[in-house]
């Protein structure tokens, strides 16, 4: 809770920065509070603000995710400088929106309450429609705000309609109480409509297929900054939410909704993949990427044990990482070339060679090539799942989603690797910072693949 | 913990490190140097081995260091007699491998052979892994330099197709190989080997988890319907990518089919599927050997030679296996396929290298544009007829041993299948004798054949070392087979019980 509120200050911070400078400061109070927050994080949380009046409870799990979103964030806030130095105004309020999608999601992390949920569900998105159309003369990207923010109230609807059932069911909003609830009565009609209700709206927020149908014109018009923390931030947030709804507050009826899942997971799996092989462009290809990994991470459900969250955490943790990766160097070829096609890439490596490094060992590690911690995590993804037999179809179905997904990674690295021409010209350079990240990205997506324990020290398990 | 098995491991890897890092046109002579005290290592491990083990002592050098507390998986590496065989053919074609191409102008030197070496690097972990995941990761681990030698250097035109679909295609088996011993860890302890033995798996449980691993090695090895991939990355890959791919890499696949697939699963292999294996191979061996024949393009023909050669390595592996499964235990097929596997991978990659010399003098692939270059250069035409003869495996060369006892082990389970798979000593014959004649004799262009240069010196070195390799392996089989055939009881017996 601490760190939600240091959070918020601190985008109320940069939000009212921008009255100095046209807002040059609010990257920099940003970093500033995002790593007192980080800080904050790994301190035992005072039991005061450990919980509130059953709203909202700060647990071991929700300390996890919340450093894993914090570290994403802060890597996005580095970038920040070299992404946005062609917004002349309007710089402050972006990074005050970031901030405050990511008090969303902190929310999210530790909802006790479906009210809560709904709360931080909002927070998160409402920025994030904002954000999409921070190019205001780009036609696209008022387009992807449009589309989201229509997407994302229908979204809503099925959410509040889905609360409103099984608040009529089960007579309470709290999480817990729901769970002991649908233990007890696992055949209530009205309970399951709204379940999968629910589980229809948070699949919109995840975007899990048959509801993807935004995310690849979102993900393609917004900014590519913002694209990458929805693609990281946003997933970690939806997912965990989901996850904790689910497990914890469903976990009664779960015969119930774990078919319906698994369903959208294969469709998820096949679309995604499918879709992304026919992509021409990097950033559409990365958006249909981005839908095909929440296939993936939804294999969590399947096989419950001990260690799922900390599977999640870790796949979610590498996924980020690996986002981050990629599109660093994703921005930095847009703000040269002003487009994403394959073909803008060509020849990446021989003027910025970390920076092809860096989005290689990201790509290999999303198709989850061993050595990278995306091997790592979907390791322990399918090893989960297979515990039982009847998740191997399954199983089956994601192996073959990775097999195809590898095609498409690798046009990217042939791109930037295979050409004799480089079509960038040698003068132009990154910046340090951006060197600096690219590093700490290949260190970890390395160090997490070849000694992955290496992860639940860092973050107390 | 064993510090050479250690220094075995970690040389190509921090080689591989301080070549990338030493942009220098001479970092060749660096990568030569690392490979070849590599080699020596292992020529030492080799005079330090005991070839006579009792039960317990199967494993040598052992490596057993906690990993992971999340995944029941260790850092157990060793040696037996069959790892030691692979690991001596890979660090003695390593050397061989990088020799060959000095007289290339290779573009970005550190960048390739910083690769070769990574490749190294992969290929003991294979070899000497003594845990599924790690076996998994090092298989994969030998995937990313190969085809990032194969698709930069490789030829220009149509390199990318090709390579992007034999990155594909393997990268698909693998992961059906991952999901298999998934599968097989969830009803095991751990990773361990030993574990991984006693799985205790039902009989459907073993069938599935037999062609889901045995899915990967098809595509690697490769057996019948899954070979499409191999002569078109065999071709256009450069000398020194079709080199490691079909000397050294195509090996794992036999190597794991007899480490793992085998002593996991035998009851499949009893049932039916082993059967189906057997034919498979068999089929390849003769619709390899019949695609050869008509091949002009000289690459195509040493690749589908390849193919063939490796089906009756599979039927041997497969049909000791079934033999002794039934009741008579042999480990005959097995011997004979692994003798093989290390005649072949030196036999092929000197038939790569031959192919590069000539594809430099003629500057063409096809021979039906070659001829008479015997005449110009009588010591390559003397070396190049060894390393065929080898590849025939005509008596007193490497190549004879191992075939006979293939074919006699196939013999042992089936007349009729013996039979049609013996057929890939006179087809080999046929194509192989065809492709030396027609580069060797016979009409050449005569404007080509004046400026034609004998070997220089570091082709001459290279072609001689395999040489010798040919002839005294082909004198001498006997050490290899004792190297072996401990490590192979004690495969065997694991899979009866």
């Amino acid at each position: 809770m601490s760190v939600l509120i240091i959070v918020f200050l601190t985008a109320v911070a940069a939000l009212f920065s921008g009255v100095f400078e046209q807002g040059k400061f609010a990257r920099y109070i940003g970093i500033f509070g995002l790593i007192i927050a980080l800080y904050v994080s790994f301190l035992p949380e005072a039991s005061f603000f450990a919980q509130y009046r059953h709203m909202y409870d700060y647990t071991a799990n929700t300390a996890l995710f919340t450093k894993i979103s914090l570290v994403t964030t802060l890597l996005l806030f580095f970038l920040g400088g070299f992404a946005f130095s062609n917004h002349r105004s309007h710089q402050s309020e972006l990074y005050a929106l970031m901030l405050f999608a990511l008090c969303g999601g902190i929310i999210l992390f530790g909802f006790q309450n479906l009210v809560t949920l709904f709360l931080g569900i909002e927070i998160l998105s409402i920025p994030l429609y904002v954000m999409a159309g921070a190019n205001k003369t780009d036609l696209r990207s008022n387009e992807a705000s449009i589309k989201y923010f229509l997407m994302g109230a229908f979204a809503t609807g099925f959410l509040l309609f889905g609360i409103a059932f099984i608040y009529g069911s089960t007579g309470t909003f709290d999480l817990y109480k729901i769970q002991e609830f649908t233990i007890t009565n696992p055949k209530n009609i009205m309970l399951i409509l709204g379940v999968i209700m629910m589980l229809c709206a948070m699949s919109f927020k995840v975007a899990l297929a048959p509801f993807h149908m935004w995310s690849p014109d979102v993900y393609a018009g917004s900014p590519s900054l913002i694209t990458a923390f929805m693609a990281s931030v946003v997933k970690i947030s939806g997912f965990f939410a989901l996850f904790r709804l689910m497990t914890i507050g469903f976990s009664g009826v779960t015969a119930e909704w774990i078919n319906i899942l698994g369903v959208f997971l294969i469709i998820t799996l096949f679309l995604a993949n499918a879709m992304g092989l026919a992509q021409t462009n990097a950033k559409r290809m990365l958006a249909y990427s981005s839908v095909s990994h929440a296939g993936y991470i939804g294999l969590v459900f399947f096989g419950m044990n001990a260690l799922s969250t900390y599977t999640l955490a870790f796949y979610l943790f590498a996924y980020s990482l690996s986002t981050v990766g990629v599109f660093m160097c994703l921005i930095w070829v847009e703000k040269i070339k002003r487009e994403t096609s394959f073909g803008a890439f060509k020849g990446l490596a021989k003027t910025e060679p970390l920076l092809a490094v860096v989005a290689t060992i990201s790509l290999l590690s999303m198709a989850g090539i061993p050595l990278t911690a995306g091997f790592m995590g979907k390791f322990s993804l399918f090893a989960q799942a297979l515990t039982k037999d009847d998740n191997t179809f399954l199983v089956i179905v994601a192996v073959l989603g990775s097999a195809i997904s590898i095609a498409y990674y690798l046009r990217l690295i042939i791109a930037m690797f295979f050409f004799k021409e480089s079509t960038f010209k040698t003068a132009e350079k990154v910046t340090i910072t951006y060197n600096i990240v690219a590093v700490v990205i290949i260190a970890s997506l390395v160090i997490l693949g070849v000694y992955p324990d290496f992860f639940a020290k860092q973050f107390g398990l | 913990m064993s510090y050479l098995l250690l220094t075995l491991l970690l040389l190509p890897l921090v080689g591989s490190g301080l070549v990338f890092a030493w942009r220098n046109t001479s970092s060749k002579y660096l990568a030569l140097g690392i490979a070849l005290i590599q080699m020596l290592l292992t020529f030492y491990v080799v005079s330090d081995f005991d070839f006579n083990p009792t039960v317990d002592s199967v494993l040598q050098y052992e490596i057993n260091e906690p990993w992971s507390q999340f995944i029941k998986s260790k850092l157990h590496f060793g040696i037996d007699g069959m790892s030691l065989l692979l690991l001596l053919l890979t660090n003695i074609l390593m050397p061989i491998i990088i020799l060959s191409s000095f007289n290339e102008n290779v573009s970005y030197k550190n960048t390739f052979y910083g690769l070769i070496l990574l490749m190294q690097f992969g290929l003991v972990g294979v070899f000497t892994a003594l845990d599924g995941l790690l076996f998994y990761i090092f298989w994969e681990i030998t995937l990313i330099p190969i085809w990032f030698i194969a698709a930069l250097w490789g030829q220009e035109n149509k390199r990318l197709e090709f390579t992007t679909k034999f990155f594909v295609y393997t990268f698909v088996g693998s992961l059906f190989m991952l999901a298999g011993l998934i599968y097989v860890y969830n009803h095991s302890a751990s990773f361990a080997l030993t574990d991984l033995y006693n799985a205790n798996l039902g009989e459907t449980q073993q069938i599935v988890v037999f062609w889901f691993i045995f899915f990967a090695f098809a595509v690697k090895l490769p057996v019948f319907p899954f070979h499409t991939w191999q002569p078109d990355t065999y071709t256009y890959s450069p000398t020194q990518g079709s080199m490691l791919l079909s000397g050294i890499m195509l090996k794992m696949a036999i190597y794991g089919v007899l480490r793992y697939l085998i002593p996991i699963t035998p009851t499949a292999i009893f049932g039916i599927s082993g059967q189906i294996v057997i034919i498979l191979a068999i089929v390849g061996i003769v619709h390899g050997a019949l695609i050869a024949i008509i091949q002009t393009d000289m690459k195509r023909i040493i690749a589908y030679s390849s193919f063939s050669h490796v089906g009756l390595m599979v039927a041997g592996i497969f049909s000791s296996a079934v033999l002794t499964l039934r009741g008579t235990f042999t480990i005959e097929g097995a011997e004979g396929a692994l003798v093989q596997t290390f005649a072949h991978g030196i036999n092929v990659a000197g038939l790569f290298f031959c192919a590069d010399i000539l594809y430099k003098r003629f500057k063409s692939r096809d021979i039906r544009q070659m001829g008479g270059l015997a005449k110009v250069a009588p010591k390559f035409a003397v070396l190049f007829l060894i390393i065929i003869l080898g590849s025939m495996g005509v008596p007193l060369t490497n190549g004879f041993i191992g075939e006979f006892i293939l074919i006699k082990s196939i013999f042992d389970f089936n007349v009729l299948a013996s039979v049609i798979a013996g057929l890939t000593v006179i087809l080999c014959a046929v194509y192989l004798l065809r492709f030396y004649g027609k580069a060797m004799f016979g009409q050449g262009d005569e404007a080509v054949l004046s400026t034609a240069k004998d070997l220089s010196a570091v082709e001459f070195s290279v072609l001689a070392s395999i040489a010798v390799f040919v002839i005294v392996l082909g004198v001498f089989p006997q050490p290899v087979i004792d190297m072996v055939s401990s490590s192979l009881k004690f495969i065997y017996t694991s899979m009866i019980n």
